[in-house]
Parts: C-alpha cells; sequence; structure tokens
C-alpha cells in the first residue's frame, strides 16, 4: 500500500462519511491527515536511480539533509493512475462517495492520473476528482475544510460545491530567496518576469488560475515576511489561515507571532512544504495562505 | 533493452515516442512561434510531419535502420507542413543520407547522421537564419560529433548529449534572434527538435512509459521579457501575406532552379525534394503566380494556402490568453549605462536617457510614452527637476498616464520593485507613492565651484553630500569620512538596507570597501551596484 492509511470511517446518521483524498504536494504533515482521515497520495522524489515517496519515506528535513550532500539534481513524478485506481477502490469498500482534491493540474500530473484511476474503478462509488488550481498550504486548507465538512455529515454534492466555491477564496502568497530552483524546474511560469534582476531581491508570488505569478520584490527577507503578513492582514474577514515554511523554522515562528491572533487557534495551521515541491521552489521558501471568509 | 545502437525497429520507437512527446507540446509550442512570422502553428506543423514520416516508417517492416530512415524522410517530405516542418522533413533526408547503408546505428553513426541533418538543413533554406531551429540542430551535431569523438559510442550516450546541447542551444535562441528577445520567447521551432530528440531519448533510457503521464517540461527563455511580449506584438500590424505550400510531381525536375525562380517571389521560401518530387513552401502576396509558375513544371498536390494575417489574428488571440495582462507599461528616467540595466532587469519598459544636468524635454518623454506598448503608463522621472515636465505629459496624449513624484533614482527603483502584476494603474502608483516615502537617497559629488550653502563654506573639489536632492548634509575632504558624516544624518541606525550605486569615474574596489565598513558599524544588508551614472561618485539610498 502506497497511501497514508486513513482513520476508521464514522458513521453519521443515515450516510456513509464521504472520503476525501489529496496528494502529498497539498503538504500536509501525516499528523494532520490522520486527525482528518485524509487519504494522502505521495507523488514521488527521486535522486538517481532511488525513489522516495514524498513525506512517507522522506520528510522535508531529510530532504535537504540528501540534498546538500548529493551530487545528483533530484527530480519528481507523479504515481500512475493504478495507484489511484488502488487507493479509490480500497475506500470504496468503506463509502460510495470520494472527493480527491488535487494539486494544480497546470503545475503537475497528479490530477490527470487521478482521474485516469477514477476511471479504472469497478465498485460503484461516486468519485469527484477536482484540480484545486491551488497547491502546498492553500490546497491544504480546503482539503481540510473539506474533511471536516465530511465529518459534519456532509454529502458528495455538497462538499464539491463548497470546494468549488471555496477555491475564489483562498489566497496564498510565497516569499522566496532564490527564483532558480523555479526556473530549472519549469514552473516559474510568468514569474520569470522577475528573473535577472540586477538588485538582489526577495520575490513574492503567487498562485494565479493554477500557474506561480509574480507579485512583488523587496530588497532583504524581513522586508518579505513584513509583506507577508500585511498581506494576510489586508483580509478583513478571515476563516483560516495556513503558513509553512521550508528550512526555516525560525522565521515560520516569526510569522506565527504576527498572525496568530487573526483567528481562533484551531483555524491557524503550521505546515511544512513537502520534499516534492520543495525539489521546485528550494529552500527558504515561506508562505502564508488566507481562506476568506464567504 | 539495447542502447549501444538501434535497429529499424528501434529507430521508429525512438521516434514514435519523440512525435507522442511533441504532440504534448505542440499547443505550447503554438503559442511561442514568433518567427518567421508569427502565426502560431510551428507545433502543429512539426507534428503534423513528424506524423506523416511515423505513417510512413509504421508502413516498412523491413528491420534496417537505413530503410525506415529513408521511408521517414519520405514520409516527412510529403507530409511537410509550414516552414518548420519543411525544415524537419530536410533533416530527415540529412539523417537518412547519414544512416545510409546502416543496418543498425551506433552513437558514432548517429552523430555523423546529425551532422548530415544540420547540412541539409542550412541547405534547404535560401537565407538561414540563426537562432532558430537550424542553430539548435547544428548545436546538437556537434556537441554529438564531439562527443563521439572523445567520450564512447554508445548510442544513449551520445542522444543524451545532443539532446541537452538542443535544450541549451533553445534557451540561447533569444541571444541571437532579436525578434525572440522582444517577444521574451525562445524559438518554437527549436524547442520543437528538443522535445522530438528528449522524446526518443526517453525511450532509450527505458522510460517509455513514464511520458504517458507527464508533460514535456519547455526551455525558457533566460531573458526576463515575457510578459513584455503579448504587448509589443500587437503593435506590429504589418500584413503577412499568404503561406503557400504545395506539393509538385514531375519528370527531370530541379529544385535548385525552381527555388531561383521563387526566391524573388517571397519570404520565407523553402524548396526541398529530387527530381520526381518538390516540395515548396513560401509566404508571399501573390500565391497565384507561384501556382501558375510550378503548373508548368508539372502536376501539382496539396495544395495549401493559407491567409497569414487570419493566422496571426489567431495568434495574438492566443497569446492574449496565455500571458498575464500585463497592461501596464513603466518609462523610467535614468542616466548611467549601469542604472539602465538596472532599470531593466527589473521590469521598466522604457528608459529615457536624462537627469541631474541633462532633464529631458517634453518632446522626448512624449515619445518614449507614445512607443511604449501599452496604453496604461507609470512614469518614474527619478530626478526632482524632471518631475514638473513629467507632470505635463498626462494632457498630452490620449493614453493613461500617471506619474510617480520620485525625486532620485533609488526612490525610483523602489517604486519599480513594488510594482504588482496583479494591480490596476491606480493601485500601484498608490502602493509605489508609498513605498517612496520610506526610502532615503545620499547623492555624493564634487563641488565644481565654491560655494555657500546650508551655511557651509564649500571650496571648490571637495566633496558634498546631498539628502534627498534638497538638502547639503556634508562636505570633506575625505570620502570615507564624508559619507559617514552623511549616513549618519540621514540616520542610518534605523535603515535596514543599503545600496551604494558607484558612477562612472568610480572604482568599484573603492565601493566595496565602504560597503565593508558600513557592515562593520552597523546591522544593516549593504548591497553595490554598478551605476555607472555621471557627475555623482556615489548614489546611496537608505530603505
Amino acid at each position: 500500500m502506497i497511501f497514508e492509511a486513513p482513520e476508521k470511517s464514522i458513521f453519521l446518521g443515515q450516510g456513509v462519511m464521504v472520503k476525501v483524498v489529496t496528494d502529498s504536494c497539498s503538504g500536509i504533515t501525516p499528523e494532520l491527515a490522520r486527525k482528518f482521515g485524509i487519504s494522502v497520495v505521495p507523488l514521488y522524489v527521486q535522486f538517481g536511480n532511488e525513489v522516495y515517496r514524498d513525506n512517507v519515506d522522506l520528510s522535508t528535513k531529510q530532504f535537504y539533509q540528501k540534498l546538500e550532500k548529493s551530487k545528483i539534481t533530484p527530480t519528481t513524478s507523479t504515481p500512475g493512475p493504478e495507484v489511484f485506481a488502488e487507493l479509490f477502490t480500497t475506500l470504496a469498500e468503506e463509502t460510495n462517495e470520494i472527493v480527491a482534491i488535487m494539486f494544480s493540474q497546470m503545475l503537475s500530473g497528479a490530477y490527470g492520473a487521478a482521474l485516469q484511476g477514477k476511471a479504472m474503478v469497478t465498485r460503484d462509488c461516486r468519485i469527484e476528482v477536482i484540480d484545486s488550481t491551488l497547491a502546498i498550504s492553500a490546497q491544504m486548507l480546503l482539503v481540510i475544510s473539506a474533511a471536516r465538512m465530511a465529518r459534519s455529515g456532509a454529502n458528495l454534492d455538497q462538499i464539491v460545491d463548497w470546494v468549488r466555491k471555496a477555491i475564489p477564496r483562498l489566497h496564498i502568497q510565497m516569499t522566496f530567496d532564490t527564483l532558480e530552483y523555479l526556473r530549472k524546474g519549469g514552473r516559474i511560469g510568468m514569474a520569470q518576469a522577475f528573473l535577472g534582476s540586477l538588485l538582489k531581491v526577495n520575490p513574492v508570488l503567487t498562485l494565479k488560475e493554477g500557474l506561480v505569478f509574480p507579485v512583488a520584490r523587496l530588497r532583504n527577507r524581513p522586508k518579505a515576511i513584513d509583506y507577508l503578513v500585511k498581506f494576510v492582514r489586508s483580509f478583513s474577514r478571515i476563516e483560516a489561515i495556513a503558513i509553512e515554511d521550508v528550512t526555516t523554522p525560525e522565521d515560520l515562528e516569526i510569522l506565527a507571532e504576527r498572525l496568530k491572533d487573526l483567528v481562533p487557534p484551531g483555524d491557524f495551521y503550521r505546515s511544512k512544504v513537502d520534499p516534492v515541491v520543495g525539489v521546485h521552489v528550494g529552500p527558504r521558501v515561506l508562505a502564508a495562505c488566507v481562506l476568506e471568509a464567504e | 533493452m539495447r542502447t549501444d545502437s538501434a535497429n529499424g525497429p528501434a529507430l521508429k520507437k525512438m521516434f514514435a515516442l519523440g512525435t507522442a512527446w511533441l504532440e504534448k507540446a505542440a499547443p505550447d509550442i503554438n503559442a511561442i512561434n514568433v518567427f518567421p512570422i508569427p502565426d502560431g502553428d510551428t507545433g502543429t506543423n512539426m507534428l503534423l510531419t513528424m506524423q506523416s514520416a511515423m505513417g510512413e516508417a509504421n508502413q516498412n517492416p523491413n528491420r534496417s535502420a537505413c530503410s525506415v530512415a529513408k521511408s521517414m524522410a519520405a514520409g516527412a517530405l510529403m507530409g511537410a507542413r509550414g516552414n518548420s516542418g519543411v525544415i524537419l522533413s530536410q533533416f530527415w533526408r540529412g539523417l537518412a543520407k547519414g544512416l545510409e547503408g546502416k543496418r543498425s546505428f551506433n552513437g558514432t553513426d548517429f552523430a555523423k547522421a546529425l551532422a548530415e541533418a544540420s547540412q541539409a538543413a542550412y541547405e534547404g533554406l535560401v537565407n538561414p537564419v540563426e537562432g532558430t531551429i537550424l542553430t539548435v540542430l547544428k548545436d546538437a551535431a556537434t556537441a554529438a560529433d564531439m562527443s563521439a569523438r572523445t567520450d564512447s559510442a554508445s548510442l544513449l550516450s551520445i542522444m543524451e548529449t545532443a539532446t541537452e546541447a538542443a535544450r541549451d542551444s533553445v534557451a540561447r535562441t533569444p541571444d541571437l534572434l532579436p525578434v525572440l528577445r522582444e517577444s521574451g520567447v525562445v524559438d518554437a521551432g527549436g524547442q520543437g527538435l528538443y522535445v522530438l530528440l528528449d522524446g526518443a531519448l526517453y525511450y532509450l533510457k527505458g522510460k517509455a512509459r513514464e511520458i504517458k503521464y507527464r508533460k514535456p517540461r519547455l526551455v525558457a527563455s533566460n531573458l526576463p521579457l515575457a510578459p513584455k511580449a503579448a504587448q509589443m506584438a500587437t503593435e506590429v500590424e504589418v500584413p503577412y501575406g499568404y503561406c503557400t505550400n504545395f506539393v509538385l510531381e514531375g519528370k527531370k525536375l530541379d529544385p535548385k532552379k525552381v527555388k531561383n525562380k521563387l526566391k524573388k517571389k517571397g519570404q520565407s521560401l523553402i524548396v526541398t525534394g529530387n527530381d520526381s518530387l518538390i516540395r515548396v513552401h513560401i509566404h508571399s502576396f501573390k500565391p497565384g503566380e507561384i501556382l501558375d509558375y510550378a503548373t508548368h513544371l508539372g502536376t501539382l498536390h496539396q495544395i495549401d494556402v493559407r491567409n497569414m494575417d487570419d493566422q496571426y489574428v489567431e495568434f495574438i488571440k492566443m497569446q492574449r490568453e496565455r500571458m498575464p495582462k500585463v497592461d501596464i507599461a513603466i518609462v523610467a528616467v535614468a542616466s548611467g549605462d549601469g542604472f539602465f540595466e538596472v532599470f531593466n532587469s527589473l521590469g521598466s519598459t522604457i528608459i529615457v536617457p536624462g537627469g541631474q544636468t541633462m532633464n529631458p524635454s517634453v518632446r522626448q518623454l512624449l515619445q518614449a510614452i507614445e512607443s511604449a506598448p501599452s496604453d496604461n503608463i507609470i512614469l518614474l522621472p527619478n530626478n526632482k527637476n524632471i518631475i514638473p515636465t513629467a507632470s505635463q505629459l498626462e494632457s498630452l496624449t490620449v493614453k493613461k498616464v500617471k506619474v510617480v513624484p520620485t525625486r532620485t533614482i533609488p526612490q525610483g527603483i523602489a517604486a519599480l520593485l513594488v510594482f504588482n502584476y496583479d494591480l490596476s494603474l491606480e493601485d500601484n502608483v498608490r502602493s509605489m507613492e508609498e513605498t517612496i516615502t520610506t526610502v532615503k537617497t545620499v547623492e555624493v559629488t564634487k563641488a565644481v565651484r565654491k560655494t555657500q550653502l546650508n551655511g557651509l563654506k564649500i571650496k571648490k573639489g571637495q566633496f558634498i553630500a546631498i539628502l534627498n536632492d534638497e538638502e547639503l548634509i556634508a562636505k570633506g575632504n575625505n570620502m570615507t569620512d564624508l559619507i559617514f558624516e552623511a549616513l549618519t544624518k540621514a540616520d542610518i541606525e534605523r535603515a535596514e538596507m543599503v545600496t551604494i550605486y558607484y558612477g562612472a569615474e568610480t572604482q568599484a574596489t573603492e565601493a566595496e570597501e565602504i560597503a565593508q565598513e558600513i557592515r562593520n558599524r552597523y546591522q544593516t544588508e549593504v548591497e553595490v551596484v554598478r551605476g555607472q551614472q555621471p557627475h555623482y561618485n556615489y548614489i546611496i539610498s537608505l530603505e
């Protein structure tokens, strides 16, 4: 088995609980996944011939330790549709409704694989595969909210409807020390406008229609962190906040201190960029994400 | 799998995978197609050409590589579409020639065949242009040849080298071809060739299954200009005429003669083939004349005449859909080559030379605004004496011009840095105006004459420091002492980031020493940048 074992399903009322599936690029930690009963399909990180399952065989910390020592440039890949088909089939033993909320299909093939996997399932089970058009903590907030809805007894249609409407309310900004990793991985998109600066800058990027998009350039990291704080604080009605780092927990704490008063503790999430996304964004990325209230 | 060499069936499989890989990339390749005509069909044309090549190859049961390559060449020639398709068919013709007599081929043979292919591609064109698929092919062939001489004869290793060289070459195409640079894209045909080789390489690596769920990773331009592309393109409204393609069949045909005859009839002429079959591709305003000429030589087949202006309109639409809506252009005034580069690297669309003692005229600024590829302009005067001139422009043009009153170059740079592609003109101007108040500027220059300012007596030749382009804050004969006195008065204790731009007549080493001294004395980051400005030894920004 390749995925995280979900908790036992909880039966509510007459219906069976909807199962929530996502991929490891949501950056959802194993603890949070267990807590909310979310099945996470790991993508793969490859160092030459060594293949690791994202956040399963290799944590972000281990990944960067390895990266420092390794001469090989790591690459990433998505699991095949059969992996999704297998997971959906297993889950279908306990439920007849599944929602898979996937990493932006403009950035990864996981969504396509999940769709194909869905087509391979023979059991009688409704499966909805959604392209979140988002990534990392923005995707995670979506997934967690969906799982919470499932727990409180919402059916598949209600969850899918909510997710689709919530996507435009999710706002994310990420600051980078360098855009080299994004450039090398071919995922820089429109942020390539920020390449080639003759001044040292800390770019802030966002996601737009599933792609990386440039926002602003700051002269140093403290200013970039200020920018993220200002960004989050610019929303008057916030439902949830997620912040995440890659290799800089101290900066994550600075960010947390300056933002955590905005929402109840239960709606404030800390997470970590997973190794697969890490390959493409590089160390020292810091992100803040807001789920705006309806 | 054997990866040292390949026979006919292996050659088929290599390029069947290459073609599948190309198919996935075709829409993206279409979107970057700007040369020779931005008609947005390079990816499709290359794909159709390859599909025709593969169709012919699949009907050939012969196991010899030479025979399969010949079929592919024939199929490519018959199915070639568009400029890039015809060049691709030349590629196959050369490759087949290079594999002549080979039942199977190793890396060394492949390197030789690539060299033939490159030569054939150049020969097929009347005016070969560098920075296109031709250059990419040539670079791949050269790298393969070098590797075959020095490293190994294994097909996998040569293919790997050739593919890598092709990728690097694609990234360099904007350096060679200005139209690519202006549009901020790489050459589409070169990109297609790279994808094709990359797909073949996947086969040799035994990773054929992997491509099923992946998309080719396209090479990005190494120049940071992409978002301007759509805007630039919309400005050009040149008619392109008709893209004319046909196959001429006959007896004792002479491709050279046909080529010479058609040379003056249009652009992007490609004539390929032999004495019984010739394929012609040409861009012309009078396709009738060309077809008329050809009917005298033999029978015409696969006639395809398309209006490129229609294609161009389609292409622009496609570009618009793919590009972010960057409909704000930034016009900045600056002096010094270093500052030109800095402003350019940060995304300023047009830079008007000017500054202290050489203020640009209203006419110069107006010209810059009119030529900027957008109707929404942010103007950064970057000097307090230019602000009044700049402010007049808002009423002199139909374009919407907003002046952000930047009094100094560091203010202009700070404004440029906060530019947000996602915000409106008004919101951008607001955030720029907010930002410039947080920047302090210290300018250091030499007094040109004896004078008295702010109660300070200044001798000719003494250094003076000016804060925010208005207040004389220090004077002295020693540069380092003067700078530290000025920085103290400018409240450096509160700055998080100090940038030192050194002038045309100032040594980089002196600037570095001052930077190091600032780092020693204060808790601040310091960056040294070449400004090459006239007049000022240093322009220092404190943020």
